[in-house]
């Protein structure tokens, strides 16, 4: 597996500034996004990939290990990945993928859905395509043909490599529009939102088999007794699916399915696309929460009627057929217009909207297994206090709700609920998560009125410091101190909105912790008696700026307001920080 | 039942709204289009309890099959009262909830705890499946927003902007409490219903429907989803040597072994189905001796029975909430697929509705589903009962092993009669509704 070369599908610099904030400038590659469908590097010079057929182990929730088939993108156990490799091509051009088979038997791969032929050299003929011996190799190519999600799995003794999970996903894209799932502007998507959820089913049973073949005892395979006792999503099991891709702590199955959108805006109108794969021989009703999905498209094809026009569904729960892909559209809208056109606003806020039923006293209701993914607030963006005794995993206030398997005997690990086929839909706030400051400490000047919770909303009431009153120069100086944020969060989005009781010169820093110093944002700009809104440029990679050890989490803004001669109160009405949560 | 408090069930409060009041059903006093829009939305109080009971399958009429439900209670109700009163007496299925297009709905649910396992301390919760909800507080699942412990209460809320039929069940340890029987459907009725136009197309129909229709099921804006009567149907299974049998003995079920034995219509199996409701209109008879309560329990109350007439349009409310995929057949009646997942069937202005035999059902899936009463044809296979002579037409499992009863012989399982009248039923007054 290699993992550092991994990159995003898309064109590099957006992947960079959306999802992978890395320094470009430092010659790194990008590193693996946290989240989304990854799309495995092609061999330099072109659609070309090796690919290895061998044996490794995947580990489930409940602390169990099974051996797997499965295809890898480099030779070598430490490279074993389940499922296969997410291979991402163009529509028209010319795929190469040479199949290096180290399992103990001749392998395969086959590419149903694709519209040429696909030529095979070196091997020997099998029933379905191709074959490579083992230890030997084969090699296919075929034209990329129609643009959606596909399916490329094992066409040898399928009964027991397709089990034992010979599969992968094969990613079309169309030639025009990277950025379009189909060759149709309705299948247009937010790039930075692309997910994949390939399922399959695990019999434990069978694989042990397989593992311990070369044992004179070894049980019998009987595919016929299959008895599924693991569901996978991207070939883990919940809640394994949430950790990143790439998580140091399952090696070998480098695929999350954590789906994270942010509502839609008047500025953010794309929706994320989910492509979905089902890779077993069950079929999975699989039930979003939380909103409905929009079907485009299944096994390659656009959903059209007979003259042409879209034909998409919008589903709370679709079967999704042995072998199938289908394609759906997730949006998040806060405000609408509902099925007979009348416009609402079920946006609730705590200030503007608050939801019509009062919050429950937590300390009265149950927190399963006293942790939990709940904010302890119903808001979007906020956080409450949790019972003590519950520990909430939430960072700042973002919703998350199940996507799974309504075949709720799948929605398991064995013998435990709440694991197996399911993943999380995390939404976050618009924008990101919001901060504001906990604290303010005065450099120069006094206070004259108001405290730090003055500056949390844009509502004039405000936060006031006295300028010194002597000298030639007249200063206000003052820093908001913020707490709680996360290590790791990026696109740190400063606004600070503010007003002099008479024009004076404003310059806006932030602290860095490693030099001990102040970093100017902006200015000097001259602002007078009207708010005045400064938002500096959106650091992307704030690290040095958030406080580490005793400082954890801290971030402190200072707004200098400095004048000739003359007395003045300045007034901050706004500061906050919105960033993007790891 | 307990008729007293279960008449308050439904209360309807809200803004210029005179509710009347009935079992399982609400009839609006107002047309709410006449109203502003936030005026518009009445508020609709619900209550349910959550606690165990028993059930009776056909085989095991000596042997009731341990269930945990939802029942419907009286919103005034304290806990204690609540306890003293239902505790023990589960229902399966959970009530249809028949609910309205951008009202506020308020569900409350109270946990009573469970009679035959104290020692079992499950919290519930009310899953509205289906619902695009924006806070996960009122989602209902356990690890992404709270649960109720036993002797609590909490206030769910809810305004539906998607009218049509869903789902709604208990997220806690969901395998198991659904299983169990923890089960229901909800549906939200368009505010079309309120258009006394396209009302009244359906009084172009030929003799003797020449009606307004009763109600539609989406806001189609042409009258194409009108109905003159609609039955909700839940779809199920019961694993009674799993999470049943397993719960009553204090035993462990492993869910991956799951392998039910009945298969179900509103909780009851055939012919448990054609018996009507047990509402304010009609008794059942259908009664599980509740050992650990000493009495004889009215606890599979809604029945699967269509009983339409000649010509009727015809709306099945149908959802899935087993672990297996179904395939339900009308045989000579064509079905006619008009919403899926509490969706019209339309892209834009293109008609994706469509016609078939055999309609498939996934777990977690809903339709709405259209299909024409044939007139009364004396010649035909028929029956009779208390409302005189009827065709028969069954609405079943092409799966003929889902038309067994723990094995035996059938027809019994998933599977209830159609029943078309020689001579006419009144109109329906309330979803389901059943004629004795």
């Amino acid at each position: 597996m290699t993992h550092l070369l991994r990159r995003l599908g898309i064109p590099a610099a957006l992947a960079v500034a959306a999802l992978a904030p890395m320094d470009v400038a430092s010659g790194q590659a990008p590193a693996t996004p946290k989240t989304g469908m990854v799309c495995t590097p092609q061999n330099a010079g072109g659609s070309t990939y090796d690919l290895w057929a061998s044996g490794g182990y995947m580990q489930t929730p409940d602390g169990n290990s099974v051996y797997m088939w499965s295809y890898q993108d480099a030779a070598g156990d430490a490279s074993f990945q389940t499922p296969g490799p997410v291979l991402c091509v163009t529509e028209g051009q010319t795929v190469s993928i040479t199949l290096h088979n180290a399992l103990p038997e001749a392998s395969s791969i086959v590419f149903p859905g694709q519209d040429t032929e696909v030529a095979a050299t070196g091997g020997t003929p099998g029933l379905l395509t191709t074959e490579a011996a083992s230890n030997g190799t084969a090699t296919y190519t075929f034209v990329a043909g129609k643009p959606g999600t596909y399916l490329y799995e094992s066409g040898s003794d399928v009964s027991k490599q397709i089990e034992m999970g010979l599969y992968g996903a094969l990613i079309v894209r169309p030639s025009a529009h990277q950025s379009w799932a189909y060759n149709s502007s309705s299948t247009a998507f937010d790039p930075s939102r692309e997910y994949l959820l390939l399922l399959a089913e695990i019999d434990p049973d069978l694989h042990h088999a397989v593992e311990v073949a070369s044992n004179p005892n070894a049980p019998a395979y009987d595919f016929t007794a299959v008895h599924n006792r693991y569901f996978t999503i991207n070939g883990r099991s919940f809640p394994d699916t949430i950790q990143d891709n790439d998580s140091v702590l399952l090696p070998s199955q480098p695929y999350g399915s954590l789906v994270r959108i942010q509502p839609n805006t008047p500025g953010n109108t794309q929706p994320a696309l989910i492509r979905m794969i089902n890779a077993g021989v069950d079929n999975h009703p699989f039930h979003p929460h939380g909103n409905h999905t929009r079907e485009i498209a299944q096994d390659g094809r656009l959903l059209v009627a007979p003259g042409g026009a879209t034909a998409s569904t919008e589903h709370f729960a679709e079967t999704i057929g042995a072998g199938q892909t289908m394609d759906y559209l997730l949006r998040w809208d806060t405000q609408s217009t509902d099925s007979s056109g009348q416009p609402y606003n079920d946006y609730w806020d705590p200030n503007s909207n608050p939801l019509p039923v009062a919050q429950p006293n937590y300390r009265n209701l149950t927190f399963k297994d006293a942790h939990t993914w709940y904010s302890g607030n119903p808001y979007l963006g906020y956080k409450g206090t949790m019972p003590s005794g519950t520990s909430s995993l939430n960072i700042c206030g973002e919703w998350y709700f199940p996507l799974h398997s309504h075949a709720l005997n799948e929605f398991s690990n064995f013998d435990q609920g709440f694991g197996g086929m399911g993943t999380l839909l995390r939404v976050d706030p618009a924008g990101g998560c919001f901060a504001a400051a906990t604290a303010t400490k005065i450099l120069s000047g006094t206070l004259n009125a108001g405290s730090y919770a003055n500056l949390a909303i844009d509502d004039g009431k405000l936060y006031k410091v006295n300028s010194t009153t002597t000298g030639a120069t007249r200063v206000a100086d003052w820093y908001g101190q913020f707490g709680g944020l996360p290590a790791g969060a990026t696109n740190l989005a400063i606004t600070y909105k503010g007003s002099n009781s008479s024009s004076a010169s404003q310059t806006v820093y932030l602290w860095d912790w490693t030099t001990s110093s102040w970093t100017q944002l902006s200015g000097p700009t001259s602002v007078g008696t009207a708010d005045v809104t400064v938002t500096p440029s959106v650091i992307s990679l704030p690290a040095n700026y958030i406080g580490t050890g005793t400082k954890h989490g801290m971030v402190r803004i200072r707004v200098r307001n400095s004048k000739a001669s003359t007395s003045f109160v300045t007034r901050g009405n706004l500061m906050k920080i919105v960033y993007d949560a790891p | 039942m307990h008729g007293s408090t279960r008449r308050e069930f439904l209360k309807a409060t809200g803004v210029g709204v005179a509710g009347t009041v009935a079992a399982g059903g609400l009839l609006r006093a107002v047309d709410a289009s006449l109203l502003g829009p936030e005026a518009r939305a009445a508020t609709t109080t619900l209550a349910l309890a959550a606690t165990d009971g028993y059930i009776t399958m056909p085989g095991r009429e000596d042997n009731p099959i341990y269930v945990f439900g939802f029942i419907p209670v009286s919103p005034s109700l304290t806990v204690s009262q609540l306890t003293s009163t239902y505790k023990g007496h589960a229902q399966h299925t959970a009530p249809t909830l028949n609910l309205k297009q951008n009202d506020n709905i308020k569900i409350t649910l109270t946990n009573l705890g469970l009679v035959q396992r104290p020692d079992l301390t499950d919290s519930h919760t009310i899953h509205w499946h289906g619902f695009d909800i924006p806070t996960p507080l009122n989602d209902g699942v356990p690890e992404v927003s709270v649960a109720v412990p036993i002797g609590q209460k909490v206030t769910y809320f809810y305004r539906p902007h998607r009218e049509g039929t869903y789902m709604y069940h208990c997220h806690f340890e969901d395998v198991e409490h659904v299983q169990m029987g923890m089960t229901g459907i909800v549906f939200v009725r368009p505010l079309q219903d309120d258009n006394a136009a396209l009302k009244n197309l359906g009084l172009a129909r030929s003799t003797p429907n020449n009606v307004a229709y009763a109600g539609f099921a989406y806001n189609d804006g042409d009258g194409s989803t009108g109905y003159d009567r609609h039955f909700a149907i839940l779809l199920n299974e019961i694993w009674a040597a799993g999470y049943h049998d397993g719960d009553r003995d204090i035993q462990e079920s492993v869910p991956t072994d799951y392998d039910p034995e009945w298969f179900t219509l509103n909780g009851r199996a055939y012919p448990q189905t054609v018996l009507p409701n047990d509402d304010g209109f009609t008794t059942s008879g259908l009664t599980t001796a509740n050992a650990n309560e000493g009495s004889d329990d009215k606890s599979q109350p809604n029945s699967a029975l269509i009983q339409v007439n000649p010509g009727d349009r015809v709306l099945l409310r149908l959802a899935n909430l087993g672990y297996q995929q179904h395939s339900m057949e009308l045989p000579g009646l064509q079905l006619h697929v008009v919403g899926q997942d509490a969706s019209l069937l339309r892209d834009g202005a293109n008609d994706t509705s469509y016609w078939t035999n055999t309609l498939y059902l996934g777990p977690g899936e809903a339709r709405d589903v259209l299909f024409d009463a044939p007139a009364y044809d004396g010649s035909m296979p028929s029956g009779s009962d208390g409302r005189g002579n009827y065709n028969v037409y069954q609405f079943k499992n092409r799966d003929w092993r889902k038309l067994s009863n723990n094995g035996a012989a059938g027809p019994g399982g998933m599977m209830t009669e159609v029943r078309v009248y020689q001579t006419p039923l009144p109109a329906q007054t309330v979803v389901s509704q059943t004629y004795a």
